[in-house]
């Protein structure tokens, strides 16, 4: 689970880790309202609430936004309305959108730090080794992944032990590496301490402060801040779990969570249902070595209620991309009868328009098959995965 | 012969009495699989599915011996059970369970650091020698005993996998599910290792999937032995986007080879027979005419 920057930023605060001065403003008329009661001259810093990096290098997808991106340095207070009224409402794109974007709908507004020395903290678990592994790099925002496929050493990793921290040995190897004096110690110690802290306590998978700056006072500040939590550790943190903002999603992504299921949009026109991560990865790869592409994919797991299967594949069914789906189940725990049935019911709901081909193997192979047979429905049987695919597309060329 | 786990292995099954457990533990059984005992926290000295129940590891310890535990426990309660499996110095455990905290699993890895036992998963069918041993829910009928070992990364293709070695006519010898899960028990060395110490298994097939150095370090590990096996490998989700994540320290920490194209260039010099569609596999065990 993602959150936006103002929320992590309020939760690191909690922590003890420095953070600007900020509100956040629904309103051009509440952003400057908020900016006056921060600080009375400027600069000040305008900042989209989406959960992406490389916001500042984005753009705006409608021209009313302006051609700026979406972190803005504001001096004077008269324009902190209007900067604030083109970034709401409209959609941001950045490397790390998609092409869509996101829509901003509230704006973060802070006092300008004039913080020193600038450097980017990572920290994520490396699950090859597998340790909580910081990462350190005084590069600009958007090098820092070229970086590490081509500059190895331009990038620290420093593998923390479990249950142990962050060791004074290793924060002057952080020193060393960022060109930094050894006065820094204690306020270097103290907040990757406290990132720590934050990470081993609330389940987090990554936090990132790009970039952290030094201040006058030798103390260290995140200027930016984004958290990623364990969604398998949620139930430790109900307070987090308010936090989730549903319309970062869409419609489908959400129902199909509803349901307990997994739901992943791509670029092409071709809807699969599958009952497993894997299974859901070899039928976008043959499809793509067939050249064609995925549109939409629909894991069921291991799911066990049919009405909730057939509602998964409504959503499926009436993605308006879809020209043909592709069912590819290996019953395990899941039995195959039940993915039938739910494709009837799905079938007398919605309608069938596109050629459905279906394979089934493992748990209740025949039920399942005999159901579909029985049922009427126009739908073609495969043996395996491949074969269903190519029966899939030949069918839509006779569509086409 | 096999690995892991055969008909001769005592097994334990840790949350015996969960819905999950209940039918799979009845198939297992059905298969012939030395289930000796379970657990069940206020179980105590009930007879289920005609296996003694403890409530806990420590009081079935008093009574038998095991080579191995099942968990079917839920996955908050995954880290506390391995605990009492190490503890009691269990030789093998294989977590099903999906779901598990991934900062459970950095404590897990420290406990069996040093410790006497092995662990796959979580998330995971289990391990299978087929018609001696199922510790997991794999599938009825497609297993067939044979001359094929299989390690996968993935749940649901470990099952194609069986299918593919089915397809060639070699069946397998024993089949080891790692789990799907970021952080796992038992990477593929281990399992891989022990495959080209067994003299049943003429070669091995890996799955593999996107995400993760697991696939890189298999292929270091299998390029350093100076007497290898053929190994036949399947790397799922060639197809899928890169990136549009948040944040720059997921695409960091994998230095950028994590694209499964990379995988498979990775395995191949290592001397990894690669398939390109699972499709495949059946074709390739059969052309090295073992």
């Amino acid at each position: 689970m993602n959150i936006h920057e103002y929320q992590a930023k309020k939760i690191l605060a909690q922590y003890g880790v420095i953070v600007p001065k900020g509100g956040i403003a629904y309103t051009p008329s509440e952003a400057k309202r908020i900016a006056q009661s921060l600080s009375s001259r400027g600069p000040w810093m305008l900042k989209a609430q989406i959960q992406s990096g490389a916001r500042a290098t984005g753009h705006f997808i409608d021209h009313e936004a302006g051609s700026k991106g979406g972190i803005r340095q504001v001096t004077q207070i008269s324009n902190i309305p209007y900067e604030t009224a083109q970034m709401l409402n409209n959609r941001l794109v950045t490397e790390q959108t998609g092409d869509k974007g996101r829509l901003v709908t509230k704006v973060y507004v802070e006092t300008y730090e004039d913080a020193k020395h600038l450097f980017y903290a990572g920290m994520i678990i490396d699950s090859s080794i597998p340790a909580i592994t910081l990462l350190i790099s005084d590069a600009a925002n958007k090098d820092i992944v070229q970086l590490a496929q081509r500059e190895k050493n331009k990038i620290l990793r420093i593998n923390l032990e479990y249950n142990v921290g962050i060791s004074d040995k290793q924060i002057l190897q952080i020193l060393d590496f960022l060109s930094l004096d050894k006065i820094y110690l204690r306020s270097f110690h103290d907040f990757f301490g406290k990132l720590l802290f934050t990470f081993i306590n609330l389940d987090a998978k990554m936090i990132e402060i790009n970039p952290v700056g030094i201040l006058p006072d030798k103390k260290l500040i995140a200027l930016d801040a984004k958290i990623n939590f364990d969604d398998n550790a949620l139930f430790r943190h109900p307070d987090i779990v308010l936090m989730h903002e549903d319309f970062e999603e869409d419609t489908r992504h959400r129902r199909a969570k509803q349901c307990g299921f997994q739901y992943h949009e791509f670029s092409g026109n071709i809807g699969c249902i599958v009952n497993g991560e894997g299974l859901a990865l070899e039928a976008m790869d043959i499809i793509k070595y067939k050249g064609y592409e995925t549109a939409c994919s629909l894991n069921v797991k291991g799911g066990v209620d049919k009405d909730k299967i057939a509602a998964g594949i409504k959503i499926i069914m009436t993605n308006p991309r879809i020209e043909g789906v592709l069912i590819n189940i290996i019953g395990g725990f899941l039995r195959c009868n039940l993915i039938a049935d739910g494709i009837l019911e799905a079938c007398e709901d919605v309608g069938l328009t596109v050629p459905l081909v279906v394979r089934f193997e493992g748990t209740n192979k025949n039920e399942a098959k005999a159901i579909l047979e029985q049922s009427g429905l126009t739908v073609t049987f495969a043996e395996n995965a491949t074969e269903a695919v190519e029966k899939l597309l030949e069918q839509m060329e006779v569509n086409d | 012969m096999s690995i892991l786990a055969d008909k001769n292995s005592r097994i334990l099954v840790q949350g015996i009495t969960g819905i999950q457990a209940s039918f799979h533990v009845k198939r297992s059984l059905e298969t012939g699989t030395n289930i000796v005992a379970g657990t069940s926290p206020g179980r105590a000295g009930e007879n289920y599915l005609g296996v003694p129940v403890f409530n806990n590891v420590h009081d079935a310890m008093r009574q038998f011996s095991f080579d191995a535990s099942v968990l079917f426990v839920p996955a908050m309660a995954v880290k506390n059970a391995v605990r009492e499996a190490v503890e009691a110095e269990i030789g093998l455990v294989v977590s099903i369970a999906s779901g598990v905290p991934v900062h459970d699993m950095l404590e897990i890895r420290d406990m069996l650091k040093g410790s006497k036992t092995l662990m796959f998963g979580p998330n995971t069918p289990g391990i299978i020698t087929p018609k001696q041993a199922r510790l997991g829910i794999f599938p009825d009928n497609i297993h067939q005993a044979g001359s094929i070992g299989i390690i996968s990364r993935s749940s649901t293709l470990t099952y194609e996998a069986v299918l593919q070695t089915n397809k060639a006519g070699m069946g397998q010898s024993t089949v080891v599910g790692l789990g799907d899960d970021m952080i796992i028990g038992t990477d593929f060395r281990e399992p891989l290792r022990r495959f080209m110490e067994d003299d049943e298994t003429k070669a091995i097939v890996l799955v593999g999937k996107a995400d993760n150095a697991y696939e890189q370090l298999a292929a270091e590990y299998y390029d350093s032995l100076p007497d290898k096996k053929p190994v036949v490998a399947f790397v799922a989700g060639e197809s899928l986007p890169f990136g549009h994540r948040m944040g720059y320290a997921q695409n960091i920490i994998t230095r950028g080879r994590v694209t499964v194209s990379d995988k498979k260039r990775i395995m191949r010099e290592a001397g990894i027979l690669v398939a390109d569609q699972m499709d495949d596999i059946h074709k390739i065990l059969t052309e090295l005419s073992l």
